[in-house]
C-alpha cells in the first residue's frame, strides 16, 4: 500500500511529536508498504490560523492510497482514505481555554476564531475514514469538544526489546527532557524529606538553560548533593537502557500530561515501576497505584515517603515492576497492534 | 544558520532534484550549517489544480528559519525574508514546453489563465529573493527569456563522485535515469532496431508511470531484440548504477531538451565513458562535442543507430573520446563546498 504520513512541525525542533510518525514510517516500510514522511511547517499564532488551515487543505495526495495525520493542522488534509492519530488540538483554543495558559484575551475576535476553528476541526474530523487518539484523555476531548468518538490507540516506542531488565539499586532515575512542566524540581525537593538512603538521579538535556541552572543550584541550596546527581545532556538510547535496567524505580511526575509518556514506558519495558503523581494527567492511565507504580500527592513528602517506601520494600518494586512490564500487554501497546489499527 | 532547503515531493517518486536537495542538506551540515529538508507536495495533474498548490505553499508560514534556499516550482513561492532561489527548473509546461506544444496546460482561455497564475506567482517570487542561481545556462536563458530575470550559473556537483570510477568495457550501450517519454529511451529502442546485432543496450531506471515501462517492454518485443537489450526498471541501489556506467562502453542520454548537464550524462563522463545524445538535448550538449567527447545524433533513430554502431565497440577512438569527456567533466563541475560558499555568500 501507498501510504503518506503526515504532521506539522517547526522546523529544526526535534524530539517529541516527530518520533511517534518517524517509528511508525519505519515500522510500516517494514511491514512492506511503500512511505512518504510529510513534514509541514506551522505556527500557532491565532492570526495566522486559517491561511495556513487553507494551505493544508490545497495539499493534494491523491496519489497515496491512505494517509495516516497527526498533529494539527494536518488532520485538515484532505483524503479519501484519511486515517488520523490525534495526538492533541491546538490547546490554547480547546482544553487550555481557561487557564493561565492562554496566551491572548478572551475577547470577541478570539471567541470568533475558536469558533470557526472547532467548526473547521468537527468537519475535517468527520471526513476522516477512522479517528484514532493517543490516550484517553485526548480521546476524552474528541468527544467533549467536537462530537466524535476515537479509539484509544497507544503509541509504543521504537524497538522495545532494547531495554532489558537487571537488578534494583538504590536510584529512582529519571530520564527525560529537562522542562519546567516535567518537574524535575519536585523530585529534588522531595530528597529533602527521605530518611532512607534512596538517592534520586536525574539525566537529560535541556531546552531551556535556565531551568537547568536552577536545578543545579536548587540541589546545593537544599544540600542534598551527597544523595542527587544530575547529568546535564543527551542520554543515548544504549546508556538508557542501562540506566533502567539496574535502576530501583523511574519518577516521572510532569504536570497534567496528555498521555502515559515515554518514560513510563521505557521503565515498564525494564520491569520497574513509576513513580508519579496524582495531578499528572495521562500517566495515570498506565501508573496504578502500588500496582504498576506509586501514585504521590504532587508535594516533596508525599513524594518522600513514596521514595523511602521503594527503597525499604524491594520486594514490593521488584512485584510493581512485574506488573508495569505486564500492563504494556493488558493496555495492547504494540506496533502489530497499531499496524493493523492504522491499515483497518 | 538554521538553513532550510525547500523543495517539490511528487509522493513516491525519488530523482535527481531529492538528490541534490538531500546532499546539499550534508553540505550545508558540513559546512557548520543546521539544515533540514522541506519537501512539498506538487501533484501537476490536472494542470486546473495548480493555482491552488501555488497557494498552498503561499499560504504556508516559517518560523525558526534563518536562511531558505528554494530549487523548484512551486517550492519556491513560499514565503521568507532570506530567499535564495537555485533553479532547477521553472514549470516548463507554462513556457517553453507549452510553446513546443509538450505541455498538459490546454490552449484556450482557461489554459491562459493557468499560465497568467503562474507567470504571475514566478515574478512575484523572483521578486522576493536574495540571490538567484540556475543550475545551467539553459535554465538561466529561460529564465531571462521568459522573466526576464539573470540568474548566476551554478552546477549541481555529482552527489556521489567516487562511485564513478570507470572500467574496462562490457560492450553495452548503457541508459540509466527516469524513464519517460521526455528521456526518450523508447527512441533508442527504434535506433537499436537499425544496428547490427552486436550492439547491445543496457536501460536501467525507475519508469514515471507502469506505461512507460510497457512501452519499451512492447518495442523490444515488436523489434525482436530480447537478446540484445536488458531492461532493469525500477528504482536501482546507487552502487547497481555505479556498476552499469563503470562497465559500459557508452552512455546514451538523449532527453528533449534537458535543462541542465543531466546526471546520466555527468556520471557517464566522470567514469571516462563517451556519450551519445541528440541535437535537442539541451544542456547535455555542454559535455557532448560529436567525435571529440562522444558522438551527436539528430533526434531520428537513423541518426542514433549511426552513433550507437560508432561507439558500442572499445576502439582507440572510443577511449580517447571518453577520456575527453572526462576531462571536460573535471573543467565544468563543481564541489560542493563551492556551491555552499556561493548560496550563502
Amino acid at each position: 500500500m501507498r501510504i503518506v504520513v503526515c504532521t506539522s512541525v517547526v522546523p529544526f525542533v526535534l524530539g517529541g511529536g516527530r518520533n511517534i510518525v518517524e517509528w511508525l514510517e519505519q515500522m510500516l516500510r517494514a511491514d512492506g508498504h511503500e512511505v512518504e514522511r510529510l513534514y509541514l511547517p506551522s505556527v500557532d499564532a491565532p492570526d495566522l490560523l486559517f491561511q495556513q488551515m487553507a494551505a493544508y487543505r490545497w495539499i493534494d495526495l491523491s496519489s497515496a492510497d491512505r494517509i495516516i495525520c497527526f498533529r494539527p493542522p494536518s488532520h485538515l488534509i484532505p483524503h479519501p482514505k484519511k486515517v488520523l492519530w490525534f495526538i492533541h488540538h491546538i490547546r490554547t483554543f480547546y482544553d487550555m481555554w481557561d487557564s493561565e495558559h492562554r496566551p491572548f484575551p478572551n475577547d470577541l475576535k478570539h471567541r470568533g476564531i475558536r469558533e470557526a476553528l472547532h467548526a473547521a476541526d468537527t468537519a475535517a474530523l468527520n471526513e476522516a475514514h477512522a479517528i484514532y487518539a493517543n490516550s484517553r484523555v485526548v480521546a476524552d476531548r474528541l468527544r467533549a469538544f467536537n462530537g466524535v468518538s476515537g479509539e484509544v490507540l497507544y503509541p509504543p516506542i521504537f524497538q522495545p526489546e532494547r531495554f532489558h531488565r537487571g537488578e534494583f539499586n538504590d536510584s529512582i532515575v529519571s530520564v527525560c527532557r529537562v522542562v519546567p512542566h516535567k518537574r524535575q524540581h519536585l523530585l529534588i525537593d522531595a530528597m529533602r524529606f527521605t530518611k532512607s538512603r534512596v538517592k534520586l538521579r536525574l539525566y537529560g538535556a535541556s531546552l531551556s538553560p535556565g531551568y537547568s541552572a536552577e536545578l543545579h543550584k536548587q540541589i546545593l541550596d537544599a544540600d542534598v548533593s551527597d544523595k542527587v546527581t544530575f547529568e546535564d545532556r543527551w542520554i543515548s538510547e544504549e546508556e538508557k537502557a542501562g540506566i533502567l535496567a539496574d535502576c530501583l524505580a523511574m519518577a516521572y511526575p510532569p504536570e497534567d500530561e496528555d498521555s502515559y509518556g515515554y518514560p513510563t514506558l521505557e521503565a515498564a519495558h525494564s520491569w520497574k515501576p513509576t513513580l508519579t503523581t496524582d495531578d499528572a494527567g495521562g500517566v495515570l492511565e498506565f501508573v496504578e497505584d502500588r500496582v504498576t507504580g506509586v501514585v504521590a500527592q504532587p508535594d516533596p513528602r508525599s513524594l518522600a515517603d513514596a521514595m523511602d517506601m521503594l527503597y525499604a520494600e524491594r520486594p514490593l518494586a521488584r512485584q510493581l515492576g512485574e506488573n508495569a512490564h505486564a500492563r504494556i500487554d493488558e493496555m495492547n501497546i504494540s506496533w502489530p497492534h497499531v499496524i493493523s489499527r492504522v491499515l483497518a | 544558520m538554521k538553513v532550510l532547503v525547500v523543495n517539490n515531493m511528487a509522493p513516491f517518486s525519488w530523482g535527481g532534484a531529492e538528490e541534490l536537495a538531500v546532499h546539499l542538506r550534508s553540505a550545508l551540515m558540513e559546512a557548520g550549517h543546521e539544515s533540514e529538508v522541506l519537501r512539498l507536495p506538487f501533484q501537476w495533474e490536472p494542470a486546473t489544480r495548480i493555482p491552488s498548490q501555488m497557494l498552498m505553499v503561499k499560504g504556508l508560514e516559517l518560523v525558526n528559519v534563518d536562511r531558505v534556499i528554494a530549487l523548484k516550482f512551486p517550492a519556491y513561492l513560499i514565503r521568507h525574508r532570506a530567499k535564495t532561489l537555485w533553479l532547477l527548473h521553472q514549470y516548463r509546461q507554462a513556457y517553453d514546453l507549452y510553446e513546443a506544444g509538450m505541455s498538459n496546460i490546454s490552449k484556450g482561455e482557461q489554459g491562459e489563465s493557468i499560465r497568467a497564475a503562474i507567470r504571475a506567482g514566478d515574478d512575484e517570487a523572483f521578486g522576493e529573493c536574495e540571490r538567484i542561481f540556475v543550475n545551467s545556462e539553459v535554465t538561466g536563458d529561460r529564465l531571462a527569456r521568459f522573466s526576464g530575470v539573470r540568474g548566476e550559473v551554478l552546477r549541481p556537483p555529482l552527489n556521489d563522485p567516487e562511485l564513478f570510477v570507470g572500467g574496462p568495457s562490457e560492450n553495452y550501450i548503457f541508459a540509466g535515469g527516469r524513464v519517460n517519454a521526455m528521456k526518450r529511451q523508447h527512441i533508442l529502442l527504434e535506433a537499436l532496431a537499425l544496428t547490427s546485432s552486436k550492439v547491445r543496450l543496457v536501460i536501467a531506471g525507475p519508469p514515471d508511470d507502469p506505461a512507460d515501462a510497457s512501452r519499451l517492454r512492447q518495442l523490444v518485443e515488436e523489434h525482436g531484440l530480447g537478446d540484445r537489450v536488458l531492461l532493469d526498471l525500477g528504482f536501482l541501489p546507487r552502487a547497481t548504477v555505479a556498476q552499469y556506467v563503470n562497465r559500459a562502453a557508452a552512455i546514451a542520454c538523449l532527453p528533449y531538451d534537458e535543462d541542465s548537464l543531466s546526471y546520466v550524462a555527468m556520471e557517464g563522463a566522470a567514469a571516462g565513458k563517451p556519450l551519445l545524445t541528440t541535437t535537442d538535448s539541451g544542456g547535455v550538449l555542454g559535455l557532448v562535442r560529436h567525435l571529440e567527447t562522444g558522438w551527436l545524433a539528430d533526434p531520428s533513430p537513423g541518426s542514433i543507430a549511426a552513433g550507437l554502431e560508432a561507439l558500442a565497440g572499445e576502439t582507440p577512438q572510443t577511449i580517447a573520446m571518453g577520456q575527453s569527456a572526462r576531462e571536460l567533466w573535471l573543467q565544468l563541475g563543481s564541489s560542493w563546498p563551492h556551491v555552499v560558499d556561493r548560496l550563502l555568500s
